[in-house]
Protein backbone atom coordinates (compact mmCIF):
# COMPACT_ATOMS: atom_id res chain seq x y z
CA UNK A 1 0.00 0.00 0.00
CA UNK A 2 1.37 3.45 -0.72
CA UNK A 3 1.17 5.81 1.77
CA UNK A 4 -0.92 9.00 2.39
CA UNK A 5 1.79 12.09 0.86
CA UNK A 6 1.21 15.63 1.03
CA UNK A 7 1.71 17.39 -1.85
CA UNK A 8 5.26 18.70 -1.42
CA UNK A 9 6.45 14.98 -0.22
CA UNK A 10 4.59 13.66 -3.57
CA UNK A 11 6.89 16.12 -5.38
CA UNK A 12 9.99 15.72 -4.00
CA UNK A 13 9.37 11.52 -3.96
CA UNK A 14 8.99 12.44 -7.69
CA UNK A 15 11.64 14.59 -8.25
CA UNK A 16 14.15 12.11 -6.64
CA UNK A 17 12.44 9.31 -8.40
CA UNK A 18 11.64 7.54 -4.89
CA UNK A 19 9.66 4.69 -3.87
CA UNK A 20 7.86 6.17 -0.67
CA UNK A 21 7.22 2.83 0.64
CA UNK A 22 11.53 2.94 1.47
CA UNK A 23 11.06 6.09 3.55
CA UNK A 24 10.63 6.11 7.29
CA UNK A 25 7.62 8.11 8.06
CA UNK A 26 7.82 10.39 11.54
CA UNK A 27 4.75 12.11 11.05
CA UNK A 28 1.04 11.39 12.73
CA UNK A 29 0.36 7.97 12.02
CA UNK A 30 3.76 6.79 10.47
CA UNK A 31 2.99 9.85 7.98
CA UNK A 32 5.79 10.85 5.56
CA UNK A 33 6.78 14.60 6.64
CA UNK A 34 9.08 16.76 3.79
CA UNK A 35 11.86 16.85 6.20
CA UNK A 36 11.65 12.49 6.46
CA UNK A 37 12.16 12.44 2.34
CA UNK A 38 15.26 15.04 2.96
CA UNK A 39 16.57 13.54 5.22
CA UNK A 40 16.55 10.37 3.10
CA UNK A 41 17.70 11.73 0.10
CA UNK A 42 20.17 13.48 2.78
CA UNK A 43 21.14 9.79 4.18
CA UNK A 44 21.45 8.11 0.50
CA UNK A 45 23.99 10.90 -0.92
CA UNK A 46 26.53 10.00 2.40
CA UNK A 47 26.01 5.99 1.51
CA UNK A 48 26.84 6.62 -2.32
CA UNK B 1 -28.10 5.25 49.45
CA UNK B 2 -26.70 7.97 47.54
CA UNK B 3 -27.28 8.29 43.71
CA UNK B 4 -24.63 6.55 41.64
CA UNK B 5 -23.04 7.87 38.49
CA UNK B 6 -19.75 6.47 36.21
CA UNK B 7 -19.48 10.74 35.65
CA UNK B 8 -20.48 13.46 37.63
CA UNK B 9 -19.08 16.61 35.76
CA UNK B 10 -19.39 19.90 37.86
CA UNK B 11 -19.88 22.95 34.87
CA UNK B 12 -22.18 22.98 31.72
CA UNK B 13 -20.13 25.42 29.90
CA UNK B 14 -18.46 24.92 26.75
CA UNK B 15 -15.71 22.35 28.83
CA UNK B 16 -18.58 20.96 30.86
CA UNK B 17 -21.45 19.87 28.67
CA UNK B 18 -19.09 18.96 25.92
CA UNK B 19 -17.83 16.34 28.22
CA UNK B 20 -20.59 15.06 29.46
CA UNK B 21 -22.11 14.22 26.31
CA UNK B 22 -18.92 12.66 25.61
CA UNK B 23 -19.05 10.69 28.30
CA UNK B 24 -22.66 9.33 27.47
CA UNK B 25 -21.73 8.61 24.12
CA UNK B 26 -19.30 6.36 25.23
CA UNK B 27 -22.09 4.33 27.26
CA UNK B 28 -21.23 5.90 30.82
CA UNK B 29 -24.50 7.33 32.93
CA UNK B 30 -23.19 10.54 33.30
CA UNK B 31 -24.46 13.65 35.42
CA UNK B 32 -23.66 17.31 34.68
CA UNK B 33 -24.53 19.77 37.79
CA UNK B 34 -24.72 23.71 36.77
CA UNK B 35 -25.17 26.25 39.06
CA UNK B 36 -26.69 28.67 36.07
CA UNK B 37 -30.16 30.74 36.67
CA UNK B 38 -31.80 33.40 33.96
CA UNK B 39 -33.32 36.40 34.95
CA UNK B 40 -36.64 34.54 35.70
CA UNK B 41 -34.24 32.24 37.93
CA UNK B 42 -34.79 29.37 36.05
CA UNK B 43 -31.84 27.22 35.15
CA UNK B 44 -29.47 27.53 32.25
CA UNK B 45 -26.36 25.43 30.37
CA UNK B 46 -24.12 26.93 28.21
CA UNK B 47 -21.80 28.55 31.10
CA UNK B 48 -20.42 31.81 30.21
CA UNK B 49 -19.86 31.32 26.65
CA UNK B 50 -23.40 31.06 25.36
CA UNK B 51 -24.90 32.89 28.21
CA UNK B 52 -22.36 36.20 28.90
CA UNK B 53 -19.63 35.46 26.39
CA UNK B 54 -18.36 34.11 23.17
CA UNK B 55 -22.48 33.84 21.92
CA UNK B 56 -23.69 37.09 22.82
CA UNK B 57 -20.95 39.29 22.24
CA UNK B 58 -20.90 37.88 18.72
CA UNK B 59 -24.16 38.56 18.55
CA UNK B 60 -24.09 42.18 19.47
CA UNK B 61 -20.71 42.37 16.72
CA UNK B 62 -22.43 41.22 13.78
CA UNK B 63 -25.62 43.40 14.16
CA UNK B 64 -23.50 45.97 15.21
CA UNK B 65 -21.25 45.92 12.45
CA UNK B 66 -24.46 45.79 9.94
CA UNK B 67 -25.27 48.89 11.19
CA UNK B 68 -22.11 50.46 10.96
CA UNK B 69 -22.57 49.01 7.27
CA UNK B 70 -25.50 50.38 6.91
CA UNK B 71 -23.55 53.89 7.63
CA UNK B 72 -21.20 54.67 5.03
CA UNK B 73 -19.76 51.19 3.70
CA UNK B 74 -22.57 50.60 1.66
CA UNK B 75 -22.30 54.29 -0.84
CA UNK B 76 -19.06 52.62 -2.33
CA UNK B 77 -20.84 49.73 -3.66
CA UNK B 78 -23.40 52.51 -5.22
CA UNK B 79 -26.21 51.76 -2.12
CA UNK B 80 -27.47 54.51 -0.56
CA UNK B 81 -29.69 54.75 2.37
CA UNK B 82 -32.08 57.23 3.37
CA UNK B 83 -30.90 57.38 6.92
CA UNK B 84 -31.10 54.40 9.53
CA UNK B 85 -32.10 54.32 13.38
CA UNK B 86 -30.39 51.96 15.87
CA UNK B 87 -33.58 50.57 17.43
CA UNK B 88 -31.29 48.70 20.61
CA UNK B 89 -34.06 47.09 22.34
CA UNK B 90 -34.86 45.06 19.14
CA UNK B 91 -30.62 44.23 19.21
CA UNK B 92 -30.33 42.84 22.40
CA UNK B 93 -33.93 41.18 21.99
CA UNK B 94 -32.13 39.38 19.04
CA UNK B 95 -29.26 38.61 21.12
CA UNK B 96 -31.30 37.39 23.62
CA UNK B 97 -33.09 34.83 21.30
CA UNK B 98 -30.17 33.76 19.65
CA UNK B 99 -28.81 32.52 22.94
CA UNK B 100 -32.03 31.31 24.41
CA UNK B 101 -32.25 29.19 21.61
CA UNK B 102 -28.85 27.64 21.84
CA UNK B 103 -28.72 27.10 25.64
CA UNK B 104 -32.41 25.12 24.98
CA UNK B 105 -30.45 23.35 22.07
CA UNK B 106 -27.62 21.81 25.11
CA UNK B 107 -31.19 21.20 27.00
CA UNK B 108 -31.98 18.57 23.60
CA UNK B 109 -28.85 17.54 23.08
CA UNK B 110 -28.33 16.39 27.17
CA UNK B 111 -31.95 14.76 26.67
CA UNK B 112 -30.88 12.93 23.67
CA UNK B 113 -27.62 11.46 24.92
CA UNK B 114 -29.56 10.89 28.53
CA UNK B 115 -27.22 13.12 30.13
CA UNK B 116 -28.72 13.92 33.97
CA UNK B 117 -28.72 17.88 34.63
CA UNK B 118 -28.72 18.20 37.99
CA UNK B 119 -29.37 22.39 38.74
CA UNK B 120 -27.54 23.48 42.10
CA UNK B 121 -24.54 23.43 43.36
CA UNK B 122 -21.48 20.84 43.09
CA UNK B 123 -18.95 20.65 45.55
CA UNK B 124 -16.13 17.94 45.52
CA UNK B 125 -16.30 16.25 48.96
CA UNK B 126 -13.73 13.53 48.25
CA UNK B 127 -12.62 10.97 45.85
CA UNK B 128 -15.54 9.98 43.74
CA UNK B 129 -17.98 11.67 46.09
CA UNK B 130 -19.66 14.64 45.04
CA UNK B 131 -22.47 17.37 47.46
CA UNK B 132 -25.45 18.45 45.64
CA UNK B 133 -27.29 21.48 46.84
CA UNK B 134 -29.92 22.17 44.25
CA UNK B 135 -31.31 25.34 43.75
CA UNK B 136 -34.80 24.43 45.42
CA UNK B 137 -34.73 21.49 47.78
CA UNK B 138 -32.15 19.58 50.19
CA UNK B 139 -28.79 18.79 49.23
CA UNK B 140 -27.38 15.41 48.99
CA UNK B 141 -24.21 13.17 48.30
CA UNK B 142 -23.63 11.65 45.15
CA UNK B 143 -21.20 8.97 44.46
CA UNK B 144 -19.34 8.77 40.76
CA UNK B 145 -16.27 6.45 39.24
CA UNK B 146 -15.09 9.47 38.08
CA UNK B 147 -15.76 13.15 38.87
CA UNK B 148 -14.97 15.63 36.18
CA UNK B 149 -14.57 19.81 37.56
CA UNK B 150 -15.31 22.51 34.66
CA UNK B 151 -16.30 25.05 36.85
CA UNK B 152 -15.15 27.80 34.72
CA UNK B 153 -13.90 31.91 35.23
CA UNK B 154 -15.29 35.04 36.39
CA UNK B 155 -14.15 38.57 35.26
CA UNK B 156 -11.40 40.30 37.67
CA UNK B 157 -12.31 42.74 39.94
CA UNK B 158 -10.37 45.99 39.91
CA UNK B 159 -9.89 47.39 43.45
CA UNK B 160 -9.69 51.03 42.07
CA UNK B 161 -12.50 50.21 39.88
CA UNK B 162 -15.29 48.38 41.74
CA UNK B 163 -18.50 46.93 40.32
CA UNK B 164 -21.39 49.38 41.26
CA UNK B 165 -23.66 47.03 38.32
CA UNK B 166 -24.96 50.44 36.19
CA UNK B 167 -21.94 52.93 36.16
CA UNK B 168 -19.05 50.31 36.64
CA UNK B 169 -19.70 46.73 34.76
CA UNK B 170 -18.25 43.57 33.97
CA UNK B 171 -17.76 42.26 30.38
CA UNK B 172 -21.79 40.92 31.42
CA UNK B 173 -22.76 44.28 32.02
CA UNK B 174 -21.32 45.75 28.74
CA UNK B 175 -23.70 43.27 26.83
CA UNK B 176 -26.65 45.01 28.51
CA UNK B 177 -26.81 48.36 28.28
CA UNK B 178 -29.82 49.87 27.33
CA UNK B 179 -29.04 53.25 25.70
CA UNK B 180 -25.29 53.69 23.88
CA UNK B 181 -23.23 55.37 26.12
CA UNK B 182 -21.74 58.63 24.98
CA UNK B 183 -18.32 57.81 26.08
CA UNK B 184 -17.41 54.63 27.13
CA UNK B 185 -14.07 54.09 29.02
CA UNK B 186 -12.81 50.71 28.75
CA UNK B 187 -9.97 49.15 31.26
CA UNK B 188 -7.96 46.67 29.37
CA UNK B 189 -7.49 46.82 25.87
CA UNK B 190 -7.33 42.56 25.08
CA UNK B 191 -9.51 40.95 23.38
CA UNK B 192 -12.83 41.42 25.37
CA UNK B 193 -12.04 45.15 25.82
CA UNK B 194 -11.67 45.55 22.24
CA UNK B 195 -14.34 43.47 20.67
CA UNK B 196 -16.85 45.36 23.15
CA UNK B 197 -15.34 48.58 22.73
CA UNK B 198 -15.99 48.01 18.99
CA UNK B 199 -19.46 47.41 19.62
CA UNK B 200 -20.26 50.30 21.21
CA UNK B 201 -18.48 52.46 19.02
CA UNK B 202 -19.82 51.10 15.89
CA UNK B 203 -23.46 52.03 17.72
CA UNK B 204 -22.22 55.77 18.10
CA UNK B 205 -19.58 55.58 21.46
CA UNK B 206 -16.86 57.42 21.83
CA UNK B 207 -14.66 55.04 23.38
CA UNK B 208 -11.34 55.40 25.13
CA UNK B 209 -9.25 52.04 26.00
CA UNK B 210 -6.75 52.46 29.03
CA UNK B 211 -4.26 49.61 28.78
CA UNK B 212 -1.47 49.20 31.48
CA UNK B 213 0.77 47.42 29.54
CA UNK B 214 3.19 49.18 27.23
CA UNK B 215 2.76 47.09 23.88
CA UNK B 216 -0.38 46.74 22.30
CA UNK B 217 -1.76 43.20 22.01
CA UNK B 218 1.79 41.70 23.66
CA UNK B 219 0.27 37.74 23.09
CA UNK B 220 -0.28 38.49 19.43
CA UNK B 221 2.40 38.34 16.16
CA UNK B 222 4.06 41.78 16.50
CA UNK B 223 3.62 43.04 12.98
CA UNK B 224 0.08 42.35 13.74
CA UNK B 225 -0.53 43.71 16.40
CA UNK B 226 1.18 47.22 14.55
CA UNK B 227 -0.93 47.12 11.97
CA UNK B 228 -4.48 46.02 14.24
CA UNK B 229 -3.65 48.89 16.66
CA UNK B 230 -2.84 51.35 12.92
CA UNK B 231 -6.78 49.95 11.82
CA UNK B 232 -8.29 50.06 15.25
CA UNK B 233 -6.84 53.54 15.92
CA UNK B 234 -8.08 55.50 11.93
CA UNK B 235 -11.83 53.66 13.34
CA UNK B 236 -11.76 55.82 16.27
CA UNK B 237 -10.97 53.52 19.24
CA UNK B 238 -8.81 55.70 21.33
CA UNK B 239 -6.35 53.53 22.97
CA UNK B 240 -3.87 54.73 25.76
CA UNK B 241 -1.12 51.97 26.36
CA UNK B 242 0.93 52.20 29.83
CA UNK B 243 -2.12 53.68 31.16
CA UNK B 244 -2.62 52.39 34.64
CA UNK B 245 -6.07 53.01 36.61
CA UNK B 246 -5.16 54.53 40.09
CA UNK B 247 -8.84 55.21 41.56
CA UNK B 248 -12.35 56.12 40.09
CA UNK B 249 -15.27 57.03 41.50
CA UNK B 250 -19.32 57.09 40.48
CA UNK B 251 -20.93 60.69 40.79
CA UNK B 252 -24.61 59.51 40.45
CA UNK B 253 -26.16 63.12 40.52
CA UNK B 254 -24.03 63.71 36.88
CA UNK B 255 -24.62 60.26 35.87
CA UNK B 256 -20.95 59.90 35.64
CA UNK B 257 -17.54 57.94 36.51
CA UNK B 258 -14.34 59.72 37.18
CA UNK B 259 -11.31 57.39 36.30
CA UNK B 260 -8.08 58.41 37.48
CA UNK B 261 -4.80 57.37 35.68
CA UNK B 262 -1.37 57.40 35.24
CA UNK B 263 1.38 56.74 32.62
CA UNK B 264 4.76 58.06 31.35
CA UNK B 265 3.81 61.51 31.38
CA UNK B 266 2.11 62.22 34.66
CA UNK B 267 -2.09 61.74 36.04
CA UNK B 268 -4.66 61.92 33.87
CA UNK B 269 -8.46 62.33 34.68
CA UNK B 270 -11.12 60.72 32.75
CA UNK B 271 -15.01 61.12 32.72
CA UNK B 272 -17.29 58.60 31.27
CA UNK B 273 -20.73 57.85 30.88
CA UNK B 274 -20.22 54.15 31.37
CA UNK B 275 -16.60 52.14 32.31
CA UNK B 276 -16.61 48.44 31.09
CA UNK B 277 -13.54 46.82 33.39
CA UNK B 278 -12.21 43.77 30.81
CA UNK B 279 -8.57 43.36 32.40
CA UNK B 280 -8.81 39.25 33.25
CA UNK B 281 -10.73 36.65 34.08
CA UNK B 282 -10.18 33.84 37.28
CA UNK B 283 -10.89 30.44 37.98
CA UNK B 284 -14.70 30.79 39.59
CA UNK B 285 -13.18 27.93 41.84
CA UNK B 286 -14.54 29.61 45.13
CA UNK B 287 -16.81 26.25 47.44
CA UNK B 288 -15.73 24.06 44.76
CA UNK B 289 -14.14 21.59 46.60
CA UNK B 290 -14.79 20.88 50.06
CA UNK B 291 -12.38 21.95 53.17
CA UNK B 292 -11.22 18.37 54.03
CA UNK B 293 -10.67 17.32 50.37
CA UNK B 294 -6.73 17.32 49.33
CA UNK B 295 -6.85 18.89 45.88
CA UNK B 296 -4.10 21.20 44.81
CA UNK B 297 -4.66 24.78 43.94
CA UNK B 298 -2.63 27.46 43.38
CA UNK B 299 -2.80 31.03 44.72
CA UNK B 300 -5.19 32.31 42.11
CA UNK B 301 -7.54 29.69 42.61
CA UNK B 302 -5.79 27.52 39.43
CA UNK B 303 -6.75 23.61 39.79
CA UNK B 304 -3.20 22.15 39.32
CA UNK B 305 -3.64 19.19 36.60
CA UNK B 306 -1.32 17.18 34.47
CA UNK B 307 -1.11 16.99 30.81
CA UNK B 308 -4.16 14.99 30.38
CA UNK B 309 -6.24 17.16 33.32
CA UNK B 310 -6.08 14.75 36.12
CA UNK B 311 -5.77 16.07 39.56
CA UNK B 312 -3.77 15.37 41.85
CA UNK B 313 -6.56 12.99 43.30
CA UNK B 314 -7.16 10.11 41.60
CA UNK B 315 -10.62 9.50 39.22
CA UNK B 316 -10.78 13.55 39.64
CA UNK B 317 -10.04 15.79 36.59
CA UNK B 318 -10.69 19.53 35.97
CA UNK B 319 -10.77 21.04 32.45
CA UNK B 320 -11.21 24.60 30.88
CA UNK B 321 -10.85 28.12 32.32
CA UNK B 322 -9.84 26.76 35.87
CA UNK B 323 -6.63 24.89 34.14
CA UNK B 324 -3.65 26.37 33.20
CA UNK B 325 -4.08 27.06 29.04
CA UNK B 326 -5.80 29.37 27.49
CA UNK B 327 -9.34 30.92 28.50
CA UNK B 328 -10.35 29.67 25.45
CA UNK B 329 -13.88 27.79 24.56
CA UNK B 330 -12.65 25.54 22.06
CA UNK B 331 -9.52 24.77 24.27
CA UNK B 332 -11.95 23.54 27.65
CA UNK B 333 -14.42 21.94 25.21
CA UNK B 334 -11.90 19.46 23.71
CA UNK B 335 -10.16 18.76 27.12
CA UNK B 336 -13.57 17.75 28.03
CA UNK B 337 -13.57 15.29 25.19
CA UNK B 338 -9.87 14.45 25.66
CA UNK B 339 -11.21 13.46 29.75
CA UNK B 340 -14.10 12.02 28.40
CA UNK B 341 -11.72 9.28 25.93
CA UNK B 342 -9.24 9.08 28.58
CA UNK B 343 -11.60 7.49 31.13
CA UNK B 344 -13.46 5.16 28.92
CA UNK B 345 -9.68 3.73 28.11
CA UNK B 346 -8.63 5.74 25.43
CA UNK B 347 -5.01 6.75 24.55
CA UNK B 348 -6.70 10.69 23.19
CA UNK B 349 -4.17 13.17 23.65
CA UNK B 350 -4.53 16.88 22.94
CA UNK B 351 -2.31 19.71 21.07
CA UNK B 352 -2.07 22.74 22.84
CA UNK B 353 0.26 24.05 20.11
CA UNK B 354 -2.32 24.18 17.83
CA UNK B 355 -4.93 25.99 19.18
CA UNK B 356 -6.42 28.68 17.18
CA UNK B 357 -6.88 32.05 18.43
CA UNK B 358 -9.50 34.95 17.50
CA UNK B 359 -10.55 38.58 18.03
CA UNK B 360 -14.14 38.93 16.36
CA UNK B 361 -13.27 42.69 15.64
CA UNK B 362 -13.58 44.31 12.22
CA UNK B 363 -11.17 43.47 10.58
CA UNK B 364 -11.01 40.15 12.45
CA UNK B 365 -7.79 38.86 13.88
CA UNK B 366 -6.55 35.22 14.48
CA UNK B 367 -3.39 33.00 14.87
CA UNK B 368 -2.32 29.44 15.51
CA UNK B 369 1.18 28.52 16.62
CA UNK B 370 4.25 30.93 17.42
CA UNK B 371 4.73 34.16 16.76
CA UNK B 372 7.98 35.73 14.64
CA UNK B 373 9.26 37.41 18.04
CA UNK B 374 8.57 34.11 20.04
CA UNK B 375 11.05 32.34 17.46
CA UNK B 376 13.31 34.87 17.42
CA UNK B 377 13.47 34.71 21.07
CA UNK B 378 14.34 31.33 20.89
CA UNK B 379 16.75 31.61 17.73
CA UNK B 380 14.46 29.20 15.66
CA UNK B 381 15.82 30.03 11.87
CA UNK B 382 12.35 31.04 10.30
CA UNK B 383 11.17 31.93 6.57
CA UNK B 384 8.29 34.83 6.31
CA UNK B 385 5.59 35.05 3.69
CA UNK B 386 3.24 37.54 4.00
CA UNK B 387 0.44 38.11 1.50
CA UNK B 388 -1.64 41.49 1.86
CA UNK B 389 -5.37 41.15 1.16
CA UNK B 390 -5.22 44.79 -1.03
CA UNK B 391 -3.96 42.35 -3.63
CA UNK B 392 -6.75 39.93 -3.29
CA UNK B 393 -9.11 39.90 -6.08
CA UNK B 394 -11.43 38.42 -4.23
CA UNK B 395 -10.93 41.09 -0.94
CA UNK B 396 -11.58 43.87 -3.89
CA UNK B 397 -14.72 43.32 -4.67
CA UNK B 398 -15.63 42.80 -0.96
CA UNK B 399 -14.33 46.27 -0.49
CA UNK B 400 -13.18 44.54 2.21
CA UNK B 401 -8.81 44.87 1.88
CA UNK B 402 -7.25 45.74 5.11
CA UNK B 403 -4.91 43.17 6.79
CA UNK B 404 -2.81 40.21 5.78
CA UNK B 405 -1.88 36.67 5.80
CA UNK B 406 1.32 35.87 7.19
CA UNK B 407 3.01 32.08 7.82
CA UNK B 408 6.42 31.32 9.50
CA UNK B 409 8.11 28.04 8.87
CA UNK B 410 11.16 26.55 9.51
CA UNK B 411 13.96 27.46 7.40
CA UNK B 412 15.46 24.02 7.30
CA UNK B 413 12.24 21.69 7.49
CA UNK B 414 10.02 24.24 5.87
CA UNK B 415 7.49 22.89 8.40
CA UNK B 416 4.69 25.33 9.71
CA UNK B 417 5.15 27.12 13.11
CA UNK B 418 3.05 29.94 12.90
CA UNK B 419 0.32 31.01 10.77
CA UNK B 420 -1.09 34.85 11.65
CA UNK B 421 -4.29 36.16 9.92
CA UNK B 422 -6.15 40.58 10.21
CA UNK B 423 -8.55 41.08 8.03
CA UNK B 424 -11.73 39.71 6.56
CA UNK B 425 -12.95 36.30 7.64
CA UNK B 426 -9.60 35.34 9.78
CA UNK B 427 -11.37 33.67 12.31
CA UNK B 428 -12.33 31.28 9.51
CA UNK B 429 -9.36 31.44 7.18
CA UNK B 430 -7.35 30.71 10.27
CA UNK B 431 -9.16 26.65 10.28
CA UNK B 432 -6.39 26.18 6.96
CA UNK B 433 -3.57 26.96 8.96
CA UNK B 434 -4.85 25.06 12.13
CA UNK B 435 -5.44 21.87 9.75
CA UNK B 436 -2.11 22.56 7.95
CA UNK B 437 0.07 22.66 11.56
CA UNK B 438 -2.14 19.37 12.93
CA UNK B 439 -0.48 17.43 9.64
CA UNK B 440 2.47 18.66 9.89
CA UNK B 441 2.11 20.45 7.20
CA UNK B 442 5.30 22.49 5.49
CA UNK B 443 5.13 25.92 3.87
CA UNK B 444 5.15 23.99 0.42
CA UNK B 445 2.59 21.83 0.75
CA UNK B 446 0.05 24.74 1.06
CA UNK B 447 1.63 26.07 -1.71
CA UNK B 448 1.09 23.13 -3.75
CA UNK B 449 -2.10 23.09 -2.84
CA UNK B 450 -4.86 24.25 -5.43
CA UNK B 451 -7.23 26.68 -3.74
CA UNK B 452 -10.60 28.32 -5.09
CA UNK B 453 -10.41 31.28 -7.19
CA UNK B 454 -11.53 34.18 -6.13
CA UNK B 455 -11.42 33.27 -2.14
CA UNK B 456 -9.80 35.60 0.29
CA UNK B 457 -7.95 31.93 1.19
CA UNK B 458 -6.11 32.58 -1.65
CA UNK B 459 -4.22 35.17 0.33
CA UNK B 460 -3.45 31.84 2.55
CA UNK B 461 -2.09 30.39 -0.62
CA UNK B 462 0.10 32.89 -1.13
CA UNK B 463 1.28 34.09 1.79
CA UNK B 464 2.26 30.19 1.74
CA UNK B 465 4.38 30.57 -1.72
CA UNK B 466 6.05 34.08 -0.09
CA UNK B 467 7.37 32.00 2.19
CA UNK B 468 9.35 30.07 -0.50
CA UNK B 469 9.84 33.20 -1.94
CA UNK B 470 7.75 32.92 -4.98
CA UNK B 471 4.55 34.65 -4.71
CA UNK B 472 2.36 35.18 -7.99
CA UNK B 473 0.32 38.24 -7.27
CA UNK B 474 2.79 39.83 -5.13
CA UNK B 475 5.91 41.53 -6.61
CA UNK B 476 9.49 41.10 -4.56
CA UNK B 477 10.00 43.90 -2.07
CA UNK B 478 12.99 45.73 -2.50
Amino acid sequence: TTPALSPAVRKLVAEHDLDAADIEGTGKGGRILKEDVLRHVEERAGDG
Amino acid sequence: MSKKYDVIVIGAGPAGYVAAIRCAQLGMNTACIDRWVDSEGKGRLGGTCLNVGCIPSKALLESSEQYEHAGHALEQHGVRLKGRQLDLKAMMARKDRVVANLTQGIQGLFRANSVDWLKGEGQLSGQGRVRFTPHEGEAEELEAGHVILAPGSVPVELPSAPYDGTYVVDSSGALEFDKVPGRLGVIGAGVIGLELGSVWRRLGSEVVLLEAQETFLTFCDEQIAGEAQKIFTRQGLDIRLGARVKGSSVDRKKRKVVVEYEDGEGTHEERFDRLIVAVGRRPATDGLVAPEVELTLDERGMLHVDDYCETTLPGVYAVGDAVRGPMLAHKGSEEGIMVAERIAGQATEMHYDTIPNVIYTLPEVAWVGRTEQALRAAATPYNRGVFPFAASGRARAMEDTTGMVKILTHQETDRILGVHVIGPQASELIAQGVIAMEFEASGEDLARTVFAHPTLSEAVHEAALATLGRPIHMGKAR
